[in-house]
């Protein structure tokens, strides 16, 4: 074929000839990824669970969820729920706050803004908790600035404690609130708000009424994230939260780093797993039932 | 977005809590920047004196620091080799051929960046234990693989996406071979791409913890591991110069992905080069 001018039978055969070697080629390069994430994803979870369900004489046993479930260990799960609502709540508000001021910035002051969100994000959280830790000791920088503003009750403790925790969490978790707020606002149709305003609607109630509900997915994708995110959260709970074990995934590593207590932390990790499904599952929800409405809407 | 007619009250309000906002989420970094050059040590900001005895001390030679940052820079090169393998491959099967079982590929594929890290951890252990490979580089590295290959095949796979596939089949009536196709076309078509993945690998192995704390021995202490116990037991002032070195890494790796994808002509709209990660 190679050279010749081909008549145009001739391009359909070889376009379908392509095709076939396209899905043979694509079956190939599926391969590698898949026998990989099989071998040292898969199959360690798999691990995990097994190993969660073993009982120290190797039977079947449910011991170490009755374990997890109960006691210090059921009020740490219960205080890693707390958390991780804390810190969706909070960075949601203040992820909307800026994302909507951002969407009416001039494109400049936009570009600049979304920076300072993105960078720190690409910044080790390591390296941000650090900076925290600095800043929000008694003699760190808040507190200075508060205390020589005369801010009644100051110093405050800011670190080692919940406070502290979620301060940093949700700096973690902010950039994220950001981005998916920032796509849904920017898909926000301005002439619906404007048709509303038009009709004497008062600034409060076209938010309400028009803008709230449009931009409610992002809201909820956005909160859903950071939940998720923060259930295994590991690193600023750990350097902020102090002496008192604050999360599962501190808990986790205590349980195999100083006690070794594998199976404990195995059924701590399933807990972990089966909290993050849920999340995605109401997330993944929350999509269809909003993508069968659009198609009902559409149809009718 | 459109919008209703701003009143005074409301933008400068706008203004000043996204300025908030953005300090916010700025200082923490500024922070540790200028206390890396002070000489007084941890926490004081700032500095009343300034020094570069902290960077000195780092770059040590022998010392535990230098030891580390060798061993990060070997499991990160490695994680990048690794994830560049699966992102081309995967992402070839993903955007453009025809995949039976496509959703199930794809869904494995973004599964680990929404799994808490410390199950995939915990995982990791009781997989490389066994074999006597905790604290060996290469475990390492195939665990944080698992987690920058993801991030590597969803950037190959827009970059893919964004290579018009008339051009391969242009080369191809023209009587070029997949090979020469592949070299000549495709490959310099996606070099920013995979300059951007191959970036993104190395940042993402870089900066990890909670795996390389798990599959570490205490002689094999990866840089993000030394940090954090040196963060959590001792005080030792010299992680304030790690930190910024840190800092200026992950700049210039973004730095750098910015300018590659400038030069490759590629323009989004949507000022997403940079793919969001899980963390760690």
């Amino acid at each position: 074929m190679a050279g010749t001018a081909v008549a145009p039978g001739k391009v359909r055969v070889k376009t379908s000839a392509m095709r076939g070697h396209r899905s043979r080629i694509a079956l190939v390069n599926a391969v590698p990824v898949t026998v990989f994430l099989l071998l040292l994803f898969v199959y360690p979870i798999i691990g995990v669970l097994s190993l969660s369900l073993k009982g120290d004489s190797g039977g079947f046993t449910l011991h170490w969820y009755t374990d997890a479930l109960s006691g210090v260990n059921l009020s740490v799960l219960l205080s890693t729920l707390r958390i991780s609502a804390e810190t969706a709540v909070l960075s949601l508000l203040v992820g909307f706050v800026l994302a909507h001021a951002i969407a009416r910035m001039r494109p400049v002051f936009a570009a600049l803004a979304m920076l300072i969100v993105v960078v720190p994000h690409f910044i080790s959280a390591l390296v941000r908790t650090y900076g925290w830790i600095i800043m929000l000791g008694e003699h760190g920088l808040i507190n200075s600035l508060l205390t020589s503003l005369h801010a009644p009750g100051a110093p405050y403790s800011l670190l080692y404690n919940e406070t502290g925790v979620v301060i940093g969490t949700t700096s973690v978790m902010l950039p994220y609130t950001v981005l998916v707020l920032q796509g849904v606002m920017r898909g926000v149709d301005g002439r619906l708000l404007a048709a509303a305003a038009g009709f004497g609607a008062s600034r409060m109630t076209v938010f309400r009424r028009i803008y709230l509900p449009l931009v409610a997915p992002g809201i909820g994708t956005a909160g859903l994230l950071s939940f998720i995110l923060c259930l295994g959260y590991y690193i600023t709970p750990a350097l902020m939260g102090g002496d008192k074990q604050t999360v599962v995934a501190a808990l986790i590593d205590q349980q195999v780093m100083k006690q070794d207590q594998w199976n404990s932390a195995a059924a701590f990790g399933v807990i972990l797993l089966l909290l993050t499904f849920a999340g995605l599952g109401v997330l993944g929800l929350a999509k269809l039932r909003r993508k069968k409405t659009h198609e009902r809407r559409s149809s009718s | 977005m459109m919008e209703l007619p701003p009143t005074r009250a409301g933008h400068i309000g706008r203004a000043l809590s996204a300025t908030a906002i953005l300090l916010f989420l700025a200082m923490p970094i500024v922070i540790i920047l200028v206390t890396s050059f002070g000489a007084d040590g941890i926490g004081t900001f700032p500095p009343k004196e300034y020094s570069t005895r902290w960077y000195e001390q780092m770059a040590a030679p022998g010392g535990n620091w230098a030891t580390s940052i060798a061993l990060s820079s070997l499991v990160a090169a490695l994680t990048t080799v690794f994830s560049l393998i699966l992102g081309v491959t995967a992402a070839t099967a993903l955007a453009r051929g025809r995949l039976p079982l496509h959703a199930a590929v794809y869904g494995l594929v973004l599964a680990p960046m929404l799994i808490p890290q410390v199950v995939i951890a915990l995982g990791l252990f009781l997989f490389f234990e066994p074999a006597g490979m905790l604290g060996s580089p290469l475990a390492i590295a195939l665990g944080h693989t698992v987690l920058a290959a993801p991030i590597a095949i969803l950037i190959m796979i827009s970059t893919l996406r964004g290579i018009d596939e008339r051009l391969e089949d242009a080369a191809a009536s023209m009587g070029a071979s997949r090979i020469t196709i592949a070299r000549r076309i495709t490959f310099p078509l996606a070099t920013p791409g995979l300059i951007a993945a191959a970036v993104f690998s190395f940042i993402t192995s870089f900066d990890e913890f909670f795996i390389a704390q798990f599959l570490s021995t205490p002689d094999t202490r990866t840089l993000p591991v030394l940090v954090f116990n040196a963060l959590q037991f001792d005080v030792d002032p010299t992680v304030t110069a790690v930190s910024a070195v840190l800092i200026a890494l992950a700049i210039l790796a973004l730095a750098l992905v910015a300018l590659v994808r400038k030069l490759g002509g590629h323009r989004n709209t949507q000022g997403g080069v940079l793919p969001v990660e899980p963390l760690s």
